[in-house]
């Protein structure tokens, strides 16, 4: 491999690192807060992907700024369905099973909704930028891809000033870290807990929104991005919005020069199989580790 | 005053009379499609009893044992093809079967070994990627034919009743085993499990061996269903048998009809077969609508499912009077 390879393949991993992570945050934060793993998190993405097409292709809104609109639809979404549903599962310091089965009935039926209204043929978003690129001496890297980029990173950057900054975010710590102190202490768990979800749905809208600017989308648009954002907030230990950050890197660049070595068809295999053994190796995620490597040095 | 158990016969008696039932329905069963033979109806039948098999063989694991799998797709599509290929090479089919049975234990010894290790949900995540995974590669691999699917080649006519009492037996050992399981030592530490995995271990009960005793056991009845399945279809491919769709069937229909219990499942099965032939062929574009919205129900209103209303509801007309 010669260098100017390399590098094209450390940018190209970049850029999908930043993507990864939008994607895998939302998921994080709801872990964190309530313990319960969205399995319905694809379904949010795919609505996400066709609120964003509806924008583009009715009222000609940039894809982009779409996405972001997005946003807010989708935290409505989120804190609605909080209220009908998910408010009545029982609370605990474990995720549960009713609650994963609770979240994968929820994808069904998202999914169905999105064949009901969509039909079931590949869409995508195409505009005047989706095929240009852009040089960097003997870097090339796709126009879309970095604005995308751009995008993903500064939602990231809000949701870290958010998280650390204000009194909502404080509560949101305080109730990731231990649910009882936090309620000790006058945190309003369960109203945190619905704008978290809220939150949390909403990101997932905004990582589909913006991941349908790169890739086709269909009802079932979502499953293989759901299981690399389990890889990722797995290494990022689960709880962390650093975490993800660190998470969605590595699994980047796993994929990216895993191509080096494994056959394209077997790519998805690959980032499936980094689950298994990262949930079994590593179950702390990168955090534990370099937990561990400061505790024995 | 001594408490030694009852004479044999009499405890046969008693037995039997709890079976009766049971045996009320297999004999229908095995006179049906005699006196019904349309076809298209004994198909119904056909298919509702492995979905039955499956149903009750997912519940060993995930309702006794309490360990939600995602992923009984990859057993249920690695017992379709080894028996699609062993019948190729000129095995007899129902050695076949037992072939399936095999290979689905052995395979659920790999996926076990490891994601034992994890608790509950984390179990059922790592079940999503493993079967993802294997779906990815059944799909890039030459000699099944990848993507394109595999052709079954059977050099003897097609007889549907044949298929028809394969499925009621496998059906009724899944049940049979069910229903023994629960009354051995070893149903019991399963449901301790379910209780409480550390307390279980308290008590001598070792999870681990446990877990994948009752996991090779549900591989091998999923495979054995996939194995007679992909004989009647005489075509499989990875997408169909190793889909993520058959994995949620599998663990639709015992959640659906009650988990942990024994006739729950087999209600389920028979609910889903109905629902899935029936319904969907009127209503395709509502399916997943239908099976979502009847999971939400389920954990937020009766988690016992539809064997849980149906006693709570016997319960309450019993309190009126």
């Amino acid at each position: 491999m010669t260098l100017i390879e390399f590098v094209n393949l450390l940018a190209s991993a970049l850029l999908l690192a930043g993507i990864y992570a939008v994607m895998s945050v939302g998921m994080t934060v709801i872990y964190g807060v309530m313990k319960i793993v969205n399995l319905a998190h694809a379904g949010f993405m795919m609505l996400g992907a066709y609120l964003a097409l509806e924008l583009f292709e009715r009222f000609r809104i940039d894809p982009i700024l779409a996405a972001l609109l997005v946003f807010p639809v989708m935290f409505v979404v989120g804190r609605v369905l909080h209220w009908l549903l998910v408010r009545r599962l029982p609370t605990s310091d474990q995720p549960t099973l009713a609650s994963l089965l609770l979240m994968f009935g929820l994808w069904l039926v998202l999914q169905n909704l999105g064949y009901f209204i969509w039909g079931n043929a590949d869409r995508s978003i195409y505009t005047s930028h989706t095929l240009s690129l852009l040089r960097f001496g003997a870097v090339t890297i796709s126009t879309v891809r970095l604005v995308v980029f751009g995008a993903a990173v500064a939602c990231m950057v809000a949701l870290h000033l958010i998280l650390n900054h204000t009194w909502f975010g404080r509560s949101v710590r305080a109730l990731i870290q231990n649910r009882y102190a936090g309620q000790i202490v006058g945190v309003d768990d369960q109203k945190t807990a619905s704008i978290t979800f809220g939150l949390g749905i909403g990101f997932a809208g905004l990582a589909g929104a913006l991941l349908a600017s790169l890739y086709s989308f269909n009802p079932d648009f979502g499953r293989p991005f759901l299981i690399r954002a389990f890889v990722i907030i797995v290494l990022g230990g689960l709880e962390s919005v650093s975490g993800v950050a660190i998470g969605a890197f590595v699994l980047a660049f796993v994929e990216t020069f895993g191509i080096l070595f494994v056959p394209a068809g077997y790519q998805l295999a690959l980032s499936y199989g980094l689950l298994v053994v990262v949930l079994i190796f590593l179950p702390g995620g990168v955090a534990a580790l370099t937990a561990k490597v400061r505790r024995l040095a | 005053m001594s408490t030694s158990p009852a004479p044999l016969p009499i405890r046969l008696l008693a037995q039997w009379r709890t079976f009766a039932p049971s045996w009320m329905i297999l004999a229908g069963l095995a006179v049906m499609p005699l006196l019904l033979s349309s076809p298209n109806f004994i198909r119904l039948l056909f298919v509702t009893l492995l979905w039955i098999t499956t149903s009750v063989a997912w519940n060993l694991l995930g309702g006794f044992a309490g360990q939600i799998s995602f992923g009984f797709a990859v057993f249920y599509g690695i017992g379709a093809y080894t028996t699609a290929l062993s019948m190729n090479a000129g095995v007899n089919p129902f050695i076949a079967f037992l072939v399936s049975a095999i290979t689905a234990a052995a395979a659920s010894l790999l996926v076990g070994l490891p994601t034992f290790r994890l608790r509950g949900p984390y179990f059922a995540i790592a079940t999503i990627g493993i079967s993802e995974a294997v779906r990815v590669v059944m799909t890039n691999l030459s000699f099944t034919g990848g993507a394109s699917g595999y052709r079954i080649v059977e050099h003897r006519a097609f007889r549907q009743l044949d298929h028809y009492y394969t499925a009621l037996v496998l059906a009724s050992i899944a049940v049979a085993f069910s229903v023994f399981i629960s009354r051995t030592r070893f149903g019991l530490g399963l449901n301790a499990i379910r209780q409480d995995e550390d307390a279980a271990a308290g008590l001598g009960v070792n999870p681990y061996a446990y877990k994948l005793g009752a996991h090779a056991l549900a591989a091998a009845l999923t495979g054995m269903v996939g194995g007679v399945f992909s004989r009647y279809a005489a075509f499989i491919h990875p997408q169909g048998v190793f889909g993520f769709q058959t994995s949620v069937h599998i663990l639709l229909m015992p959640v659906i009809g009650g988990i942990a219990t024994i006739w729950g499942p087999v209600l389920g099965g028979v609910v889903f077969g109905i629902v899935e032939e029936q319904i969907i062929a009127s209503f395709p574009e509502i399916h997943l609508f239908i099976y979502g919205s009847m999971l939400i129900l389920i954990i937020l209103v009766e988690p016992g499912g539809i064997l849980g209303a149906f006693r709570k509801l016997l319960r309450r007309i019993h309190g009126r009077r």
